[in-house]
């Protein structure tokens, strides 16, 4: 079949031409045709001996057709063998039961299970192959087997079907239908016993959020653009998490039981919704409302009367649960993207990677597919030219330029990161809630104004520097694109510390003066929210004047009509570091990410439609997971570790506040923790080892230290197993290529053997 | 033709999605838009759906390999590229979410192989690149270009150095690059 194929494409007189042009564009100076005219094995063996080490390309039209046929019988080259290596890689090869039935009966009755072959023979020996090895299995495991295999559908059924007939102790024969309709009805019972949960639990999808919505995304812009919707979709699974498990823990029972009012009323401000004062402050918006200890007095009408409640306690442990829960899921995405995106040790030149793999199936709209062939003709044509031209040699001179204007380029940035830095020191505001000197309004405007200079600067400085970079030449588009992302990380991370120590610095300074009736900590997540607010209003606002209005002005200036570039990067900083206010204020509010939730679907639809209406898909490729891990790792290691430390800090460090929230009369919030654990023991004695296991496990540091030793010596012998398998892999691939040589040799004996007997 | 809409039997539809990646509600899909495009098919009812209509799907209608597709998931005998409804769950199933890198890639490899002989020799690459960069003059390579290239690509994943590329030497590039699972999908 393949070979008959084969004969009838004929090989033309230009095509050998275009072969032979192909080897003398890559070794000019070495002998082009492999030529085959001797039949002499001497000769051909001198031939060889002249040859180099890593000879010609062998060239399919100069072999005789029985070579051919000969050659396209090879098992390489067979689907079949393909996909009984598939299925001998997915399983271990478990006890085998010798399979005595099968006769080439069955093969005759059964060919067309398995297509594609000549050989009977061959056939019945592989289905044997196949059947013991499924048949060693559990069912589970049979299934999973089979849908990993590169078969049809109907042939794995009648596969399944054999093997569970098999399985069930039945002969195959005029039965087989009856045992398997008796076998799948009971099947299907025992599923309805168990409602549902079957064997694809792992692999089952959910319905997904606005799966519609990405879907046409993914089909006008390709995945990347793709992947930031997929990550602000991800954000939003953990605020919700996070949401849940405070809501339901920790703000419900507060709802419930509400503390006795205060002394003072609640003030009234001006733009309270913006500012966080006024009707919020006291709410279960702010640390500040939370009862300090379990209160006494519950309603009776309520049924749920959390008497015995400890609202400190749950503080502690809701926040310290959600952010541990957190982690966890970082730190398994993190792992879960290391794997995917790591790079074998060949890494040359990708042009086979880029024709194999670049192709985007998701994409469907015909402008849009010819926008993506027209950008991988660009590509390849790039890549091309950079492969035939030398790099050029930078002489002194230039090097010279190069340096002086990416130290220009980074002093400029630095110095604008520094004016930005002493723009929010000086505009902190001090608050005293007490004064009353000043306008409500005004001192509203007052609060507000660091929020918005914090988030203008985040959402612009990011573009100004993106603009400087392009007056710098990079090499490669990836580097441009890691540098602009640290310059991104430096700035919002120079800020966040100067925000960090002015907190410090409050709250130092309120112990020196006497005790005003403030609550830092309320105030701090007042902070916060204004902070999450503004930089929503600016986001919308960037939008709707950068992307709306300035897109339509492009669009309807430019002759070309161009639409404007969906930066990724840029945007996905954004949301990274919206991100981190929120989990640095989960403390002080633990509202907050509500508040964030409700952004988040907002962010959405506006990003959603502006994209629709203003953007083009890309021009470059983007290399979609490679930076998705690239995200992954940045909103878990200075994003989300920055919070943990900080959350880590204040609860463990700051004395809290004395007069209002949860802890008011102790020395530091953990302590709570702690003096629960240790009297648990005491007055319940079920939990007696749970305080024991906290007292000599978690509170000791020996058996800490001997655990991360521990932990240490194991990445150790993990390197040096990494190190050896290295090694074998670079033996491994001396052997392929000694391999392909024989393989050469074979074939061209093969030729001269079949043009031996053809002459005779 | 013949308004048909059957549904589709419970413990068949449990064993298509045991032994497809495919999930209940994406079966039922599939299930609704192939019954859908065997309406619209003219002449007596079959329970194959020809090439011309599976191209109409709007996944399907504009990529360039939408005929390899077809002839490769097709089981017909008459090698006409059309489906029956399990080779099109074949087909959403090697595309789907869940499809393993070895499904994939093997896949990839039959529909990149445009003269079925297992393996990709300089023809099948020429004919690859095509697809790929268009059939307007503007974007195709020049002769010049597309030998070079194909020559590069030869050298990097020909391992055993036999002048063409097979399923092992294919999966073996692919590895290399971890974009593929993503956009070697389909979904409806």
């Amino acid at each position: 079949m393949a070979a008959s194929q084969i004969m009838e494409m004929t090989s033309s007189e230009d095509e050998d031409q275009d072969l032979i042009e192909l080897e003398a564009i890559r070794r000019p100076y070495r002998a082009v045709k492999f030529d085959l005219t001797h039949a002499n094995q001497e000769d051909l063996e001198a031939q060889r001996y002249h040859e180099p080490k890593h000879t010609n390309a062998l060239y399919r039209n100069s072999w005789s057709s029985s070579t051919q046929r000969v050659l396209s019988s090879m098992p390489s080259r067979s689907i079949r063998f393909n996909q009984s290596t598939a299925l001998s890689r997915s399983t271990k090869m478990r006890r085998r039961r010798p399979l005595s039935i099968v006769s080439t009966a069955h093969c005759a009755t059964d060919q067309d299970v398995f297509r594609g072959q000549e050989d009977c023979d061959d056939d019945v020996t592989q289905n044997e192959d196949l059947l013991n090895k499924l048949q060693g299995l559990s069912a589970g495991e049979c299934v999973r087997v089979l849908r990993e295999m590169s078969l049809t559908v109907s042939e794995k059924r009648q596969i399944r079907a054999w093997v569970v007939c098999w399985d069930a102790g039945q002969p195959l024969s005029a039965n087989r239908a009856l045992c398997c309709h008796q076998f799948k009805s009971f099947i299907s019972f025992l599923k309805v016993l168990c409602g549902g949960c079957y064997s694809r639990v792992s692999q089952q999808k959910s319905i997904k959020l606005w799966q519609g919505v990405l879907k046409n995304i993914s089909a006008h812009f390709g995945t990347g653009i793709l992947s930031y919707f997929i990550f602000l979709r991800r954000l939003l699974h953990y605020n919700i998490l996070l949401f849940l498990i405070t809501g339901l823990f920790l703000v419900l029972p507060q709802i419930s039981n509400p503390p006795s009012s205060k002394n003072k009323p609640a003030a009234t401000a001006d733009l309270w919704m913006f500012t966080g004062m006024g009707i919020l402050t006291d709410s279960v918006m702010f640390y500040g409302h939370y009862a300090n200890s379990t209160n006494g007095n519950c309603k009776a009408e309520m049924k749920l009367c959390p008497e015995n409640y400890n609202i400190p306690l749950a503080y502690i442990f809701t926040i310290g649960a959600g952010m541990f829960i957190t982690c966890v899921m970082l730190v398994y995405r993190i792992s879960k993207s290391f794997g995917r995106s790591f790079r074998t040790f060949k890494t040359t030149s990708n042009l086979a990677l880029k024709v194999f793999c670049s192709w985007d199936f998701k994409v469907s709209k015909k402008r849009s597919v010819k926008l993506q062939s027209g950008n991988i003709c660009i590509q390849l044509k790039e890549m091309l030219s950079e492969l035939s031209c030398k790099k050029q040699k930078r002489n002194l001179y230039s090097t010279f330029g190069w340096l002086s204007l990416h130290f220009l380029v980074w002093s400029i940035c630095l110095l604008c990161i520094a004016a930005c830095m002493l723009a929010v020191y000086y505009l902190h505001p001090y608050i005293d809630q007490g004064s009353s000197k000043v306008n409500s309004f005004q001192k509203a405007v007052g609060l507000l104004k660091l929020p918005l200079v914090m988030s203008c600067v985040s959402h612009l400085l990011p573009g100004f520097f993106d603009m400087l970079s392009r007056v710098e030449h990079y090499d490669s588009p990836r580097t441009q694109v890691y540098v602009s992302i640290a310059r991104n990380l430096l700035l919002k991370g120079c800020i966040f510390s100067v925000l960090c120590y002015q907190w410090l610095k409050k709250i130092s300074g309120r112990k020196n003066e006497q005790n005003k009736q403030q609550c830092w900590e309320t105030l701090v997540g007042q902070e916060l929210y204004r902070l999450v607010l503004m930089d929503l209003l600016i986001a919308m606002s960037y939008i709707i004047l950068a992307e709306f209005l300035w897109g339509l002005c492009i669009r309807n200036i430019t002759l070309r009509k161009r639409k404007l570039e969906f930066d990724i990067a840029r945007d996905v900083l954004e949301l990274i570091y919206s991100q981190t206010l929120v989990w640095f204020g989960v403390l002080f509010s633990p509202l907050l990410p509500a508040v964030q939730i409700g952004k988040l679907f907002l962010l959405f639809y506006l990003k959603k439609t502006s994209l629709m209406m203003n953007f083009q898909p890309p021009r470059k490729h983007w290399k979609a997971t490679q930076m998705n891990a690239l995200f992954t790792k940045l909103l878990f290691f200075p994003s989300f570790a920055g919070a943990l430390a900080f959350v880590i800090y204040t609860m463990w460090r700051v004395r809290p506040s004395s007069d209002c929230g949860p802890f008011s009369n102790l020395r530091s919030m953990l302590l709570l923790g702690k003096r629960w654990i240790r009297g648990l023991g005491r007055s319940n004695p079920s939990f007696v080892w749970l305080s024991w296991a906290y007292n000599n496990l978690v509170d000791n540091p020996l058996f800490l230290f001997t655990l991360v030793g521990l932990f240490l010596a194991i990445i150790y012998i993990h390197m040096q197993v990494l190190d050896g398998q290295k090694m074998i892999i670079s033996r491994l691939q001396k052997q392929i290529d000694n391999e392909g040589e024989d393989k050469k040799f074979l074939i061209a004996k093969v030729q001269a053997l079949n043009e031996a007997s053809a002459q005779q | 033709m013949g308004g048909t809409s059957t549904k589709l039997p419970k413990d068949l539809l449990s064993e298509y999605q045991e032994l497809t990646f495919l999930t209940k509600q994406e079966i039922l899909l599939a299930h609704k838009i192939f019954s859908e495009l065997q309406d619209r098919e003219n002449g007596p009812y079959s329970t194959r759906v020809s090439m011309e209509k599976i191209l109409t799907l709007p996944e399907l209608k504009s990529n360039p390999f939408q005929k390899r597709i077809c002839h490769v998931f097709s089981t017909s005998d008459m090698k006409d590229g059309s489906l029956s409804f399990e080779d099109f769950l074949d087909l959403l199933s090697a595309f789907s979410d869940s499809a393993t890198l070895e499904i994939k890639s093997h896949y990839a490899f039959r529909i990149f192989d445009f003269d079925d002989d297992g393996t990709l020799d300089a023809r099948d690459l020429e004919k690859l690149v095509n697809s790929l960069t268009g059939e307007t003059d503007d974007t195709r390579l020049t002769a010049e270009e597309m030998r070079q290239l194909i020559s590069n690509i030869l050298e990097e994943s020909d391992i055993d150095k036999d002048g063409t590329v097979n399923l092992s030497e294919f999966q073996h590039v692919i590895s290399r690059s971890p974009d593929f699972v993503s956009s070697f999908k389909i979904v409806l």
